[in-house]
C-alpha cells in the first residue's frame, strides 16, 4: 500500500476506476483533473481531512487494489487539523481569492456573451477584444503572475500541485490566443468554442485554488513567511497604475449592464 | 437572569484550577529562554530598537506569558516582544502611537497580538488595530486568545 500511495492519481484510477468513485464519494474531485500527476498521499495530505476520515478512505482504497487481503484500519495519524467549514485565508493569500472574485464575475458572462455572439449577425468582436483584454490583464499579468512569480515560487514549481495549476494556466493562454484569432477572423464559432473553453477551465482552476490549493499552502505558511508574502504581493501591485484595479472592476459591471440590457 | 452579572469583572473572578489539572508534558530537560531583547515593556521599548527592525513582533498580554506553559517555545521564539496590560497601564495613547511606529518606522514584517479570554484584554487587540490604521504600511496582524488555563481559543488572522 505505501508503494500505492507513491503512485499517481492518473494512473491510479486507470488501474482501478472503482478508487476514482470512492475519492469522490469523498468530495475529492482529482478524477476529473486534466493532468492527474499529483500523488495518491499528496492528494490524502492535501485535503486537510480528520483523521478518523482518512482511515476510513484509506481503509476503502486498499480493500479495492488487494481484493482478497484482509485489509486492517490504519491507526489514527495525529496530526493537527484545521476545523472544516468557513476557509480562513492569512492577508496575503485572502488578496489572491478576493481577486478571484472579480473574475468569477467576469466568467458568469461568457454564457451570456456566447449567446449574444451566436444570435447576432454582425457581432461585436470589439468587446470580445476588450473581454480578452480583461483576461490579459486583470486575470492573467495581474493575478496569475502573482500566483506564479511570488506564491509558486515560493512553495517550489516542482510540486506536482503547482505543475497541475502552471499547466492551467497556459492552457488558458492558449484558449485567450484562439479567441483573439477567432475575432479577428470574425469567425463566431471559433470565438464561442474558446471562451468556453477558458470559462470551462477557469471555473475548476479558481475552485481548486480557493478550496484545497491555498488552504493547504496557508496550514504551511509560518507568521513570518506570512508578512513576507503579504510585502511582495504589495510591490507587485504597486508596480501598476493606480486605477488599475478600478478600471477592470468598471469594465466588468459595464459588460454587466450591456448584456443584462440585451436580455 | 441568572446571577453572572452580579458577580463582579469576570476578568477578575477567582478561579482554582489546582484540583482539574494534572501536569501534562515532558518535564524533562532544561529549556533555554527565547528572549533576545531588554526591554520589553510597551512604555519602555524603542520602535528604534535593532530588533524590532523588520521582525515579527508578539505583543502579549502581561498574563499569557504565565499561562501559556510553551511560551517561550511556541510564541516567542523567532520574534521580538512588547508587552503590555490593556486594563490597568497608565497612559494608553501612546501604545497605538507606538504600534503605528514599529509598523511604518521599524518596518515590522507582522504582528501577532496574544490576549487572555477575559473581556477586558480585548482591549490590546483594539489598541494593536488602531495602531496599525493610522500606519502608512499595511502589514499582516494576528490575534490569539488563551484560556485562563493556557489553551489556544482561536489563532486568525484579522487583517
Ligand atoms: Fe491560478
Ligand atoms: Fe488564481
Amino acid at each position: 500500500m505505501e508503494e500505492f500511495l507513491n503512485k499517481n492519481i492518473k494512473y491510479i484510477i486507470a488501474q482501478y476506476p472503482e478508487v476514482g468513485k470512492i475519492l469522490e464519494r469523498y468530495n475529492i474531485g482529482c478524477t476529473t483533473c486534466s493532468v492527474g500527476s499529483c500523488l495518491l498521499k499528496d492528494i490524502i495530505e492535501i485535503h486537510n481531512l480528520s483523521p478518523e476520515v482518512e482511515a476510513e478512505l484509506l481503509y476503502e482504497i486498499e480493500r479495492v487494489v488487494f481484493p482478497g487481503k484482509e485489509v486492517k484500519k490504519r491507526p489514527l495519524r495525529q496530526r493537527a487539523v484545521r476545523p472544516q467549514g468557513e476557509i480562513k485565508y492569512s492577508p496575503p493569500i485572502k488578496k489572491l481569492v478576493d481577486e478571484h472574485v472579480l473574475i468569477k464575475r467576469f466568467i458568469a458572462l461568457i454564457e451570456p456573451l456566447c449567446a449574444l455572439v451566436d444570435s447576432s449577425k454582425e457581432p461585436d468582436f470589439g468587446l470580445i477584444l476588450d473581454c480578452v483584454d480583461f483576461i490579459r490583464n486583470y486575470a492573467d499579468k495581474y493575478h496569475h503572475l502573482k500566483e506564479e512569480d511570488v506564491l509558486f515560487k515560493r512553495i517550489g514549481e516542482d510540486l506536482d500541485i503547482i505543475k497541475v495549476m502552471l499547466e492551467d494556466h497556459t492552457t488558458g493562454r492558449n484558449h485567450v490566443k484562439q479567441i483573439i484569432e477567432g475575432a479577428r477572423a470574425k469567425d463566431k464559432a471559433w470565438v464561442i468554442e474558446h471562451l468556453k473553453g477558458y470559462k470551462e477551465l477557469l471555473t475548476q482552476h479558481i475552485k481548486k485554488e480557493d478550496e484545497i490549493l491555498y488552504p493547504w499552502i496557508d496550514r504551511g505558511l509560518s507568521t513570518s513567511d506570512v508578512g513576507k508574502l503579504y510585502v511582495e504581493f504589495s510591490e507587485k501591485d504597486a508596480s501598476l497604475p493606480d486605477d488599475f484595479q478600478k478600471r477592470y472592476q468598471d469594465f466588468v459591471k459595464q459588460v454587466e449592464d450591456t448584456l443584462n440590457k440585451r436580455r | 437572569m441568572h446571577g453572572h452579572g452580579m458577580e463582579g469583572c469576570p476578568g477578575s473572578r477567582m478561579q482554582d484550577f489546582r484540583d482539574n489539572k494534572e501536569t501534562k508534558g515532558d518535564e524533562s530537560g532544561k529549556r533555554a529562554s527565547e528572549l533576545r531583547q531588554w526591554p520589553i515593556q510597551l512604555h519602555l521599548v524603542s520602535p528604534m530598537a535593532p530588533y524590532y527592525q523588520k521582525a515579527d513582533v508578539l505583543l502579549s498580554a502581561d498574563c499569557v506569558a504565565y499561562t501559556v506553559g510553551d511560551f517561550h517555545r511556541d510564541y516567542l521564539k523567532g520574534k521580538s516582544i512588547a508587552i503590555a496590560c490593556p486594563k490597568l497601564d497608565e497612559g494608553q495613547e501612546v501604545y497605538a502611537e507606538k504600534i503605528q511606529s514599529l509598523i511604518d518606522d521599524a518596518k515590522i514584517n507582522t504582528l501577532t497580538v496574544m490576549t487572555m479570554q477575559v473581556p477586558c484584554c480585548a482591549g490590546l487587540v483594539a489598541t494593536a488595530q488602531a495602531g496599525a490604521s493610522q500606519a502608512k504600511r499595511k502589514i499582516p496582524l494576528k490575534s490569539i486568545v488563551v484560556s485562563l488555563q493556557g489553551d489556544v481559543l482561536s489563532e486568525e488572522w484579522v487583517s
